[in-house]
């Protein structure tokens, strides 16, 4: 056979197919055998999708049980973007006009571009649905089932969303959730409950102070997916463990007293005006709150302007967050009794006589004659004159009655004698270390965030202040006159509202100062079991002793029980021989042009204190005469004089007509 | 015929088994049964893996829509075939001529309109609930055509006769570049050469016909007769495919067929356990990417089963070639080994990832009613061929 014969080039044909079918054997070898195992991790990866399943966030309850932040099911609409990716332009803009035309028959109304943009969020995975719409109307879910076929990807589900049985009280407290942020999100990244991108996270209040323990920790789904990963089924996962319930010391019933006699409170204050007062009454702003002298508990807390965190639910628009924390609406957001920080005035003067007794420059038998004025020894310039309010002259004073009648000339003095006497007495920053231990100048450690401090000024404060911010001549001097304002709560001397209320239940409960504590407990969010117990915690102590504390008690007392307390007139009728009321009134400058804040602190029964309470009002006028109705009406209910009714469903408070017999003005 | 004529070896009437059952030289003696045996043994392995492929996408789905049909068309087939082997070869070569024409008119009518298009190639005539691809016929007849031109050549092939065979080749092949259908084209190719090399065509000529075959190749890819994703997919074996292919994910098909049989291992997931197979990850899996789901589901043992049968198979096909009685006939078991290794080879070689992607079916093994007919007839002519060596 020669190479041209045809037997030859049969063979040839031959050789080659034999070469070609070796050479698939050879491949198939080689993929079957030599590198299966990542062909199988790359199927395995192909057909399994996780897909983590939101657990439920657990719940607040008040002290006695009663829901305040609840879970409820809502309807939310959504759009499965890998549908919506497969179809072509045309009938993509069909979908969303037609859901667009759905959504403005709802409150809910958006644009196609609107939905154009949710769709373009990032930060929703492939295979979560991107929500559009929440808590829309049910007949909207139907509307949205009906037209199924002409809306392919979109869809209405119910999924459960925070609920908010008593509206908007304990709105400050309480707080609210909302989709997470960058930033928090980097916060959250190690957190041993994974979050997403789109999760909810805790913003304010407890929902942001509980947040590790209200989360839950989220499950997951398999799901095995086909080539257009379309669910086939589901072949595994873990599933979601609901949060931790709180359970708060707040009781709801006395907060809704709190919410209604602080807005009543403020109307009233802007109703009656200021006889005397440097500026006109604004009375928009204030708090009131209740604590628990034994141990700190918070049983009401109340802020004003509020808030309703329903609102929060959608995520509010700019505009919304804008008005919520624009200081022209009064940033209804702040919570005043921890973020707001104002001069105590009077209110001020029962840690000044602490102080002074401490430092021995004063004993419960220490008399004055009071005659209006104060000069400060030894003084030349312009601040050596001080007086009291109208230049009263109140005549021989000792501690019991310069609380009572609330005698500035009394305090001057011991503010001046701290300073002149100050290298006998321990420096020039021993007054302020007196007062400090009362739990100013610090967080009191209060279990909500964005906490202030407040302040108490002192040399040193005011070296470091003055080389922050360039202070007037002469300013950045400390003078005598600074601490004999100082000594009647003025100056520079700043608290918040729950400091006020926490140095009263101090004085209440013989000188523990506690960390108040919002929650009570946590329990497991399933099984009820209670978790853990948040104990009393104490912040510092105080030096108060027996006689010491009588002699204040015993003023604080008069306050509202004798002839001349500034406070009486707005506690007469009610029950003092039996629920007796050591309160201290204030009115605290702040500013030539402005009416002067009221302040109240206060803590009954006077013997054994089961509740301490300070109530400020903004530019209000003077505190016997607007705050110290608010917390009279308080004590009325919290006394059994009138019954405490509970809180209404939805929160919606009716305001009262008056809180307290009309007792003019009082000027302490 | 009166009485049996024992010396009679031309002028078997098809038909008359039984009277010719005594004698030793009958052509039904002489069917291979080894190939019969492989291709039955093929079709059963197709008709599996179809149903495994189609069946739907939960593992308790149990679609038999296409694998109903696709046993039909394997019955008609099979019948078919028999009907082909039984009528001598040698006649076929009167019926060449109007058969060429008839394929060349057909081919005509579907890339005229009246064909159905499909991923912008035009091939198939849409009858009821069956597709015709008149491209799958014209291979059977371009076989038969050649076969019966060049047998007449007694292994001289001038540049004259060359000319006439390229062109016999060439026209249907054009008409098939209109649909476009590159791969049932390089089929054509294939046919040709393995027919020119037995049918005597000169080495040098054979060395230019691959040069220019190259070159053509090159010169469809970079034209515009293609469309774009078929030019990606044709190319993205190579893993150089260009940007504008890797955006198209191209390669995603391909990608998934090396998963789909390289996950399968040696003995595979085991039949309706292929998760690449059942959630159809593999795109045209019933079709032209049979073979992974055979590699996944029934592993290297499955795979190389299927393979070591179509060898066998093609050995048979060579070995016919050897022992035909005339030049017609082992030409036209040329032609069909050659068609049928090229597809078997570009097919599998394509799912593994070693040839580029074109569609072209795996004989037996893919669904679809024409060339699963054109796989059966090819076969029945080889039958014919060994059955008469002798006669």
């Amino acid at each position: 056979m020669n190479a041209e014969s045809p037997g030859m080039r049969l063979s040839v044909l031959g050789i080659v197919v034999v070469a070609l079918f070796a050479s698939l054997f050879a491949r198939l070898w080689y993929l079957q055998v030599m590198v299966t195992d990542e062909f199988r991790v790359e199927a395995q990866a192909n057909r399994v999708r996780v897909v983590p399943v939101e657990a439920p966030r657990g719940r607040i309850l008040d002290v006695n049980g009663k829901v305040l932040v609840d879970n409820v099911i809502s309807v939310q609409v959504t759009i499965d973007r890998s549908i919506l990716d497969g179809l072509d332009k045309e009938a993509r803009t069909e979908v969303l006009t037609k859901l667009a035309e759905g959504l403005s028959r709802s409150s809910k109304a958006k644009t196609v571009g609107d939905l154009e943009k949710d769709l373009a969020n990032e930060r929703y995975s492939p295979y979560v649905p991107v929500p559009v719409a929440s808590n829309v109307p049910e007949e909207l879910k139907i509307w949205i089932d009906e037209h199924a076929e002409e809306m392919s990807g979109v869809a209405a589900e119910r999924v459960a969303v925070r609920s908010y049985p008593f509206g908007s009280l304990a709105a400050h407290v309480l707080g609210y959730t909302g989709q997470i942020n960058d930033a928090e999100y980097e916060l959250v990244a190690e957190s041993d409950k994974p979050y997403t991108l789109n999760d909810e996270i805790g913003k304010s209040g407890v929902e942001l102070q509980y947040e590790p323990y209200l989360r839950g920790t989220p499950g997951s789904r398999e799901i095995e997916v086909d080539a257009t990963n379309q669910p086939i089924r589901d072949i595994g996962g873990d599933p979601p463990i609901p949060g931790d319930d709180l359970i708060l010391n707040i009781d709801i019933d006395v907060q809704a007293q709190a919410e209604q006699a602080l807005k009543t409170g403020l109307t009233l204050a802007q109703g009656r005006g200021c006889q005397g007062c440097q500026g006109p009454v604004v009375a928009q702003v204030g708090s009131a709150v209740v604590l628990d002298p034994r141990s700190g508990a918070v049983v009401a807390m109340a802020s004003y302007p509020t808030y309703k965190p329903a609102d929060f639910i959608d995520g509010v628009s700019d505009s919304e967050f804008a008005y919520l924390d624009d200081p022209a609406n009064f940033a209804p957001q702040n919570n005043r009794a921890i973020q707001g920080q104002y001069p105590p005035g009077s209110t001020f003067k029962p840690f000044t006589a602490s102080a002074a007794l401490s430092a021995g420059i004063l004993t419960p038998q220490t008399t004055i004659v009071d005659t209006g004025e104060f000069e400060v020894p030894g003084c030349s310039g312009d601040s050596c004159f001080f007086e009291n309010d109208n230049r009263k002259a109140f005549g021989s004073v000792d501690l019991r009655r310069s609380l009572t009648v609330s005698s500035d000339v009394f305090y001057y003095g011991l503010g001046a004698q701290f300073w002149r006497d100050q290298d006998a007495l321990g420096g020039p920053e021993k007054f302020r270390d007196l007062l400090e231990r009362w739990g100013f100048y610090t967080d009191t450690g209060i279990d909500l965030p964005f906490e202030q401090s407040g302040r108490i000024p002192s040399p040193r404060w005011l070296a470091e202040f003055c080389t922050e911010i360039a202070c007037a001549d002469g300013a950045d001097t400390w003078r005598t006159g600074n601490n004999v304002n100082m000594a009647v709560g003025q100056g520079d001397v700043l608290l918040t509202p729950l400091q006020i209320a926490n140095a009263y239940a101090a004085i209440g409960n013989g000188g523990t100062v506690w960390t108040p504590h919002i929650v009570k407990e946590i329990r497991d969010g399933v099984s009820g079991e209670v978790t853990e117990t948040i104990a009393p915690k104490e912040l510092s102590r105080v030096e108060l002793l027996p006689e010491w504390r009588a002699a204040i008690l015993d003023g604080l007392n008069g306050v509202t029980t004798r002839e001349g307390g500034t406070a009486v007139g707005a506690f007469s009728g009610f029950p003092s021989g039996t629920f007796a009321v050591a309160a201290k009134t204030g009115t605290a400058q702040v500013g030539s042009a402005k009416a002067p804040h009221a302040v109240f602190g206060s803590f009954a029964p006077a013997s054994n204190p089961l509740f301490a309470i300070s109530v400020l009002l903004e530019e209000a006028g003077y505190g016997g005469s607007t705050a110290a109705p608010v917390a009279r009406r308080l004590y009325d209910v919290l006394s059994g004089t009138i019954p405490l009714p509970p809180a209404p469903a939805g929160g919606t408070l009716e305001e009262l007509l008056s809180l307290a017999p009309e007792a003019g003005d009082v000027r302490d | 015929m009166a009485a049996p004529t024992f010396s009679t070896r031309n002028h078997v009437a098809p038909g008359a088994l039984g009277r010719l059952s005594r004698n030793p030289s009958a052509p039904w003696r002489h069917i291979d049964v080894v190939l019969v045996a492989c291709v039955a043994a093929v079709s059963v392995l197709g008709c599996l893996m179809v149903f495994s492929s189609t069946r739907g996408s939960s593992p308790d789905s149990f679609d038999t829509g296409f694998v109903a049909k696709q046993a039909l068309f394997v019955a008609i087939g099979a019948g078919v075939m028999l009907v082909v082997a039984l009528v001598d070869y040698r006649r076929y070569r009167e019926l060449a001529p109007a058969a060429f024409i008839m394929v060349l008119l057909l081919l005509l009518l579907v890339v005229s309109g009246l064909g159905s298009e499909r991923k912008g190639t035009q091939a198939w005539f849409q009858l009821g609930p069956f597709q015709l691809q008149p491209s799958e016929l014209a291979k059977i007849v371009v076989i038969i055509t050649l076969a019966a031109v060049m047998a007449q050549f007694n292994n001289e092939l001038d540049v004259r006769r060359l000319a006439l065979v390229l062109g016999l080749a060439g026209l249907p092949m054009g008409l098939i570049m209109l649909q476009p259908d590159l791969g049932t084209t390089l089929v054509f190719v294939a046919i040709a050469m393995g027919m020119l090399l037995i049918g005597g065509a000169r080495g040098r000529h054979i060395a230019a016909l691959t040069l220019v075959g190259i070159v053509g190749v090159g010169f469809i890819l970079n034209s515009g007769m293609l469309e774009e994703y078929q030019k990606c997919r044709f190319t993205s074996f190579l893993e150089t495919e260009s940007k504008a292919c890797q955006d198209r994910g191209s390669s995603y098909n391909q990608d998934q067929a090396k998963v789909a049989i390289g996950s399968g291992g040696l003995l595979g997931a085991g039949l309706g356990q292929g998760t690449q197979t059942r959630l159809g990850i593999v795109p045209e899996q019933h079709t032209d990417f049979i073979f992974t789901a055979l590699g996944e589901e029934l592993g290297f043992v499955g795979a190389g089963t299927l393979l070591a049968l179509l060898g066998i198979i093609a050995w048979r096909i060579w070995r016919t070639a050897q022992l035909a009685r005339d030049p017609l006939g082992t030409l036209i078991c040329v032609g069909v080994l050659s068609m049928f290794v090229f597809q078997v080879f570009e097919n599998v070689g394509m799912t593994m990832g070693i040839m580029p992607v074109t569609g072209i079916p795996l004989p037996f093994m893919s669904y679809g009613g024409s060339s699963t007919l054109t796989a059966f007839i090819a076969m029945g002519l080889v039958m014919n061929v060994h059955m008469r060596r002798f006669s």
